[in-house]
């Protein structure tokens, strides 16, 4: 058993505070709590917390300040929480280097899931931009830009390996259309989603089990698309 | 009148040189060569011609003329003329006096009509710079009345515009006059049908004058292009037609701009209002997700962590103070809602003022756990009054101290009678309120300054204390204390219950 994962939890509601903290306690953490973004920020820097919990409401600074602040230092997982319904917030945060983002209210199963999620990906290591990726029947040779499917090559054009790798490098984080769209496609298509719309219409239609349904290829609504490697 | 004093003064000084010429040529110099002095005379009747009226010029000519004839054309001291030829130089002399008269009377005229045009002008560029500066539209054509009537020193001025069969009417200057709304109707609808300017008399077509308690009042239609919209009435110091009429259509503008000006005001109160229920939205959807959130996780936490007995009492508490906010949450929108719909009935009854102060703070406790309460009750004698409007308004004034105030500070609540009725008074020790938030606070949505750093909160609460005092047409107003804090003061007016006479200071 290694060290307990520290988390830092940002909120400023009270309400949030008593309930996560001894959440996140009885399953096995350590928890630290700030209630504003300065706060948050002299944290991180303190107790360098393995992940972060940061809610976007906050009094002082904007959450996706926070966010763009701590990204300029590390890579440490953000797991953003929102209680605005608006979806820009998340995006922007999701843009400033925020890993996953959850709507409040949420059930206390599917916090946990994404914070293990977000830390078995940094205990694996960085992602590799080398080697081969498992994940279900499905491997990913990056070097050679090879994807075999049940022990089946699957023959891609060079846009949809491109696509698949980056959300497969960032596996079961969420990427933003705006993110992907820069990277696959450069910085003068972020305002074109019909063309990443396509390409991930493509891509399921060769590597998923069912197209209709997909396993790898999540959608997330209006936000972006996540690469799931989770069986479940 | 003073011109008239004038031109009698300019008659008599004429008359007075014609007397000298005649004394000084034929007395004094014994003159007789007929052209000499007829040049002498038209010398005199030109002068005057220049510098004075028609009428002025013209008894001057003849007085000349009758001059000439009598004492120097011969026979000498009669009227009558002998000679042919002085005959022709008699003719010769008074159509050539005349007709002196005649042209410097006309371009005396010209002048007089340059002047006048110009001040005109002056006022009306006078006038269509008021217009330009006038920015409030509800004040706009109240203060065009005004500045028409100053501009151009008329005793009354109205502008009277059609609305829904209405005559809506802005007056201005000394004493108001009732218009009659048939006969701005009738001028209105001859405006509309026709549009002819006779340029030749400089009649206008709708022009009219009409009399009212004795009192000329001329009617000007308001036109923009050829379309008539309503009438500007006027009376006091003459003014040009051609000048109404061009009055009338710097009007017609600044009666169109305010209308815009007004336009521009809706659209601008339509976007703030879109934008508040965008701010409500967003807060009370975060206002609802906040404790959905905790009591879900809270409720997960007691059946499926290992807590000890202190914990799950932390964890119930937690459930039930967050239930005890989404209820609060709910019954605000049900205020909110009632007070919109205008359902807030009130129920009076006999009641204590203590015991509407306990219900509030029972309402509000968690909002003010962290705080000292100091209740001051002067007479806590029966008052006649709705207690459920009352707590509830004044549980929504002890919350709003709990959260702008410091934790461990003191809420003073001070309740007395006084002629007003009831009075309640609370009084925190927070930041105050920033006077810029003063003038808004108890708008429906409007969060402070300070309120708009924090995430909770909709706007809703001192609204919904002003909709329910209303019902009771109880009033509450704030203002900041004399340490800083901040003061909110409401009032009810109540039946007070006869203080039974003291009884005798028993055994």
């Amino acid at each position: 058993m290694t060290d307990r994962p520290r988390i830092l939890l940002v909120d400023d509601e009270v309400a949030i505070q008593r309930a996560v903290g001894p959440l996140l306690r009885g399953r096995g953490y350590d928890v630290d709590v700030a209630r504003t973004g300065t706060e948050a920020l002299d944290m991180f820097a303190s107790r360098s917390p393995g992940l972060i919990v940061l809610d976007l409401g906050l009094p002082d600074l904007e959450g996706s300040e926070v966010c763009r602040r701590i990204r300029m230092h590390s890579q440490v997982p953000i797991i953003v929480l929102s209680a605005r319904g608006s979806e820009t917030d998340k995006v922007n945060a999701l843009d400033l280097g925020a890993d996953d983002y959850m709507t409040k209210p949420f059930g206390p199963e599917e916090l946990l899931a994404r914070i293990r999620v977000a830390l078995r990906r940094t205990a694996a290591g960085e992602s590799p931009d080398g080697g081969i990726l498992h994940a279900g029947a499905l491997a990913i040779d990056y070097d050679r830009r090879r994807v075999v499917r049940d022990e089946i090559e699957v023959r891609l054009t060079p846009k949809e390996f491109e696509l698949l790798s980056l959300l497969a490098r960032n596996r079961d984080r969420v990427l933003t259309h705006r993110a992907i769209l820069k990277e696959v496609w450069g910085p003068n298509a972020v305002e074109q989603p019909e063309h990443l719309w396509t390409l991930v219409a493509q891509l399921r239609k060769k590597i998923e089990p069912d197209p209709a349904h997909p396993r790898y290829l999540v959608s997330e609504p209006w936000v972006g698309y996540r690469f799931v490697t989770d069986e479940s | 009148m003073s011109t008239r004093g004038s031109e009698a003064w300019r008659l008599a000084a004429a008359l007075a040189a014609i007397g000298a010429v005649t004394l000084v040529l034929g007395p004094v110099l014994g003159t007789s060569n007929a052209s000499t002095v007829s040049t002498t005379y038209l010398l005199v009747v030109l002068l005057v011609a220049a510098t004075s009226r028609l009428r002025v010029a013209v008894i001057t000519s003849v007085t000349a003329m009758l001059c000439l004839n009598f004492f120097f054309l011969p026979p000498t001291g009669t009227f009558t003329i002998s000679e042919p030829q002085n005959w022709i130089a008699l003719v010769a002399f008074i159509a050539v006096s005349l007709m002196a008269s005649r042209l410097s009377a006309v371009a005396q005229a010209r002048t007089d009509e340059a002047l006048s045009r110009r001040d005109e002008l002056a006022r009306l560029f006078d006038l269509g710079r008021d217009v330009l500066l006038i920015t409030d539209s509800r004040e706009a054509l109240s203060i065009l009345a005004r500045s028409i009537a100053r501009r151009f020193d008329l005793e009354f001025v109205a502008v009277a515009l059609p609305r829904a069969g209405e005559w809506e009417i802005h007056q201005a200057g000394g004493e108001p006059v009732a218009l009659d709304p048939r006969q701005l109707s009738s001028a209105y609808a001859a405006a509309q049908t026709s549009l002819e300017f006779d340029a030749y008399a400089r009649t206008y077509a709708g022009h009219r004058t009409i009399s009212v308690n004795g009192r000329d009042i001329r009617l000007v239609p308001l036109r923009i292009g050829t379309r008539p919209i309503g009438v500007l009435a006027a009376a006091g110091r003459p003014v040009e037609a051609g000048t109404l009429d061009t009055l009338a259509g710097v009007v017609a503008i600044a009666v169109e701009r305010a209308y815009f000006l007004e336009q521009l005001k809706a659209g601008e109160l339509a976007r703030q209002s879109e934008q508040l229920k965008t701010t409500l939205l967003a807060s009370l959807s975060h206002d609802l997700r906040t404790p959905l959130t905790a009591i879900s996780v809270a409720a997960s936490n007691l059946k499926g962590l290992e807590l000890t007995d202190a914990e799950r009492l932390e964890q119930s508490d937690l459930i039930q103070s967050e239930a005890a906010r989404l209820t609060r949450l709910f019954e605000n929108v049900l205020d909110m809602a009632r007070i919109d719909a205008g359902a807030v009935a009130q129920d009076s009854r006999w009641t204590h003022p203590s015991e509407i102060v306990a219900t509030a703070r029972e309402q509000v406790e968690p909002a003010l756990r962290a705080h000292q309460v100091d209740v001051l009750i002067d007479h806590d004698v029966p008052v006649e009054l709705d207690p459920r409007l009352t707590a509830s308004a004044l549980a929504h004034l002890l919350e709003n101290a709990g959260q702008y105030s410091p934790p461990g500070s003191t809420i003073h609540v001070d309740v007395r009678l006084s002629e007003e009725g009831l009075v309640v008074q609370v009084r925190d020790h927070g930041a105050g309120i920033a006077p810029a938030d003063l003038p808004r606070l108890f708008e429906r949505f409007y969060r402070g300054a300070e309120a708009r750093t924090r995430t909770s909160g909709t706007g809703m609460g001192l609204w919904i204390v002003r909709g329910l005092l209303a019902a009771e047409k109880g009033r509450v107003w704030a203002e900041n204390g004399a340490d800083g804090g901040a003061v909110f003061t409401m009032t009810i007016p109540v039946a007070v219950k006869e203080l039974e006479p003291a009884g005798s200071p028993g055994s």
